[in-house]
């Protein structure tokens, strides 16, 4: 039998990977759009992605508990397409992880397509690059230390996730109970020990994490400044 | 260098009729161009010739109208075909160089390369023409002005474009650089025959490379023809203020060179066949059979004798053809003819002047000008 909190990690790790990968996916055209478009809904789309920022993790939490209970739309068409019951399953806790680490994909990558502009990317029409081409050619390279950010502020802050995982994913060995909710038992059951153990691994991986990207960017922050400043 | 011109046919129909409102800013141009070497496009700021480059280039998608290039559709507003800028094979040299920050010169080249199909032309004869062979492991931030609107060109030309355009790419550049750039831009131009559309607001510029010139204000077209008889139609319109104080009045000039050094550090030139001007030595090389040169209008100036005992030297007999007059100044137009040739010169001389002299239309005088006033732009 598996060390459980070894397995918490695992669960994590594969809630995070998954969720960060899903979120390059949506958070690229996304941020495209809302960098290009002059249109008057902008802001209210920002507004709803930059939510998760300010609004208690529990609230977003409850209200997805309701709509993936069988009751209600989202959760029925889950259930007859996948079977499955879809709170309180891993599902349930990348979509929440998705939503809750959206601002953390979505704004770099937004500010750096809006930083970036277009006088490039007509540079690279004028030489014949359609725009996928231009995408992977001009956009994606010039982008990169963006890109690492947003995709480490992403992953860092679903492995910290608790309320909204507590909330529809409840507490699940090698389904949904993550590093987060593993602390949090040993604590509710004096275990301090391992509570400890969990902490300081929790801390120090999420410490070198984010000391990685701010080394990693350093010398690539100076070029897309460059490229905006000039 | 033996390059292969990418053109064959001898020019290239280009029909713009289009419209494009902006909310302080309207062009309207409808202009049919025979392009054929290096045109030119004139006109103050806000005139709308850097508009007019990016609607023929196809970066402007909110455009009414129509534009065809070699007779076929690249754009029209009531089919609502519209030819993507990647697709019409255009090439674009903007003002701001636009290279990639992430690659080195060479890479910036390669780009081009790698997206032109049939690529005729060799990567390492454009290196050698554009001068950049010491420069190719550089990245894009260690390069001066000058050297980046080289890379822009290079990068440019090789993606094989049929219409080359070039919106005020020496602008930012000091007056060496800009030489150089100009005289390259010409080069390339006899090498390759590739047609341009060159967006300048100096007029010195312009006159040196330029064929023809399409002048623009306000978002219109205000003149299209070869670029002397355009520049001599400017010093009237200076005088309507159609265009402002923008350019100088002046005598807009090709002339055969006759001898490069007369032995005292002046260049002949000869017109209208047996008349000769005088001029400053331009350089002591070069292949140029003729010469791009101009005299401003307040250089000249008119005597009613023949100054034979003057040090000034360059006299000519011209026959005044009209006298406007604006202020305290006159414009004097004056024909210098010989051997069934005419050539035309512009006179700026003060009204008081013109009273004292008692000039007026028919009569014969005298131009004089100094060696040093035949001006000429790239040497």
């Amino acid at each position: 039998m598996i060390n459980p909190d070894l397995l918490a990690l695992l669960t994590t790790l594969k809630m995070a990977v998954l969720t960060t990968v899903i979120l390059l996916f949506i958070g690229t055209p996304l941020a495209w759009i809302l960098a290009k478009t002059q249109s008057r809904f902008k802001v209210i789309i920002e507004a709803i992605i930059a939510l998760p920022l300010v609004l208690p993790p529990t609230v977003l939490g409850f209200y997805l508990l309701i709509a993936f209970s069988p009751q209600y739309l989202p959760g029925q068409i889950w259930q007859q397409v996948t079977g499955k019951q879809l709170a309180f399953s891993f599902s349930a806790i990348v979509i929440g992880s998705v939503l809750y680490s959206m601002p953390f994909v979505v704004q770099p990558l937004q500010k750096a397509f809006e930083q970036l502009g277009d006088p490039l990317l007509e540079a690279g029409a004028m030489l014949g690059a359609g725009p996928m081409d231009r995408f992977f050619h001009i956009v994606l390279p010039i982008t990169k230390a963006s890109y690492i950010t947003a995709a480490s502020l992403g992953f860092a802050h679903t492995v910290g996730e608790f309320g909204i995982i507590l909330m529809i994913g409840g507490n699940i060995p090698g389904e949904t109970r993550v590093l987060s909710i593993a602390l949090f038992d040993h604590v509710e059951a004096f275990d301090y020990a391992k509570a400890h153990v969990l902490a300081i691994s929790l801390l120090a991986g999420s410490l070198l994490l984010l000391a990685a990207i701010y080394l990693l960017n350093r010398p690539h922050k100076k070029s897309i400044n460059k490229v905006v400043n000039k | 260098m033996n390059l292969p011109s990418l053109i064959t046919h001898s020019s290239l129909p280009l029909c713009v009729n289009v419209q494009l409102n902006y909310e302080q800013f309207t062009l309207a141009i409808s202009q049919k161009f025979d392009l054929q070497g290096i045109t030119g496009v004139f006109g103050h700021s806000g005139s709308g010739k850097s508009t007019l480059l990016r609607v023929i280039a196809g970066l402007e998608k909110q455009v009414s109208g129509n534009i065809t290039l070699n007779n076929k559709v690249l754009a029209d507003s009531h089919t609502k075909q519209f030819i993507k800028a990647e697709q019409r094979h255009i090439g674009l040299v903007f003002q701001d160089a636009r290279l990639f920050p992430h690659l080195t010169v060479l890479a910036n080249l390669q780009f081009a390369v790698k997206r032109c199909q049939h690529a005729r032309l060799e990567l390492n004869e454009i290196i050698q023409l554009t001068e950049l062979d010491t420069l190719l492991d550089k990245h894009v931030d260690e390069l001066s002005g000058g050297q980046k609107q080289r890379v822009a060109l290079a990068r440019a030309i090789l993606t094989e474009p049929r219409l080359l355009l070039l919106d005020e790419p020496l602008s930012a550049l000091d007056r060496q650089a800009k030489t150089r750039l100009l005289k390259l831009m010409a080069t390339i131009q006899t090498e390759l025959q590739i047609p341009m559309l060159y967006v300048s607001h100096s007029l010195d510029e312009l006159q040196q490379v330029c064929d023809k010139l399409l002048v623009l204000a306000q978002g219109e077209v205000v003149g299209y023809g070869g670029i002397h008889e355009m520049i001599h139609q400017l010093n009237y319109l200076t005088t309507t203020s159609q265009t402002e104080e923008i350019i100088h009045q002046q005598t807009s000039l090709s002339l055969p060179i006759k001898h490069l050094d007369n032995g005292y550090g002046l260049t002949v030139l000869s017109l209208n066949d047996d008349e000769e001007i005088y001029l400053p030595v331009i350089a002591k090389q070069t292949t140029a059979q003729s010469l791009r040169c101009f005299i401003l209008a307040r250089d000249i100036s008119i005597s009613l004798m023949e100054p034979i005992h003057s040090s000034i030297v360059n006299h000519l007999l011209a026959k005044i053809t009209t006298i406007t007059t604006q202020k305290n100044m006159a414009l004097v137009t004056a024909l210098c003819t010989k051997h069934g040739e005419a050539q035309e010169f512009f006179v700026n001389i003060s009204a008081f002047s013109q009273q004292k002299l008692a000039l007026s239309v028919g009569q014969k005088i005298y131009l004089q000008f100094k060696a040093g006033a035949v001006r000429t732009y790239l040497y």
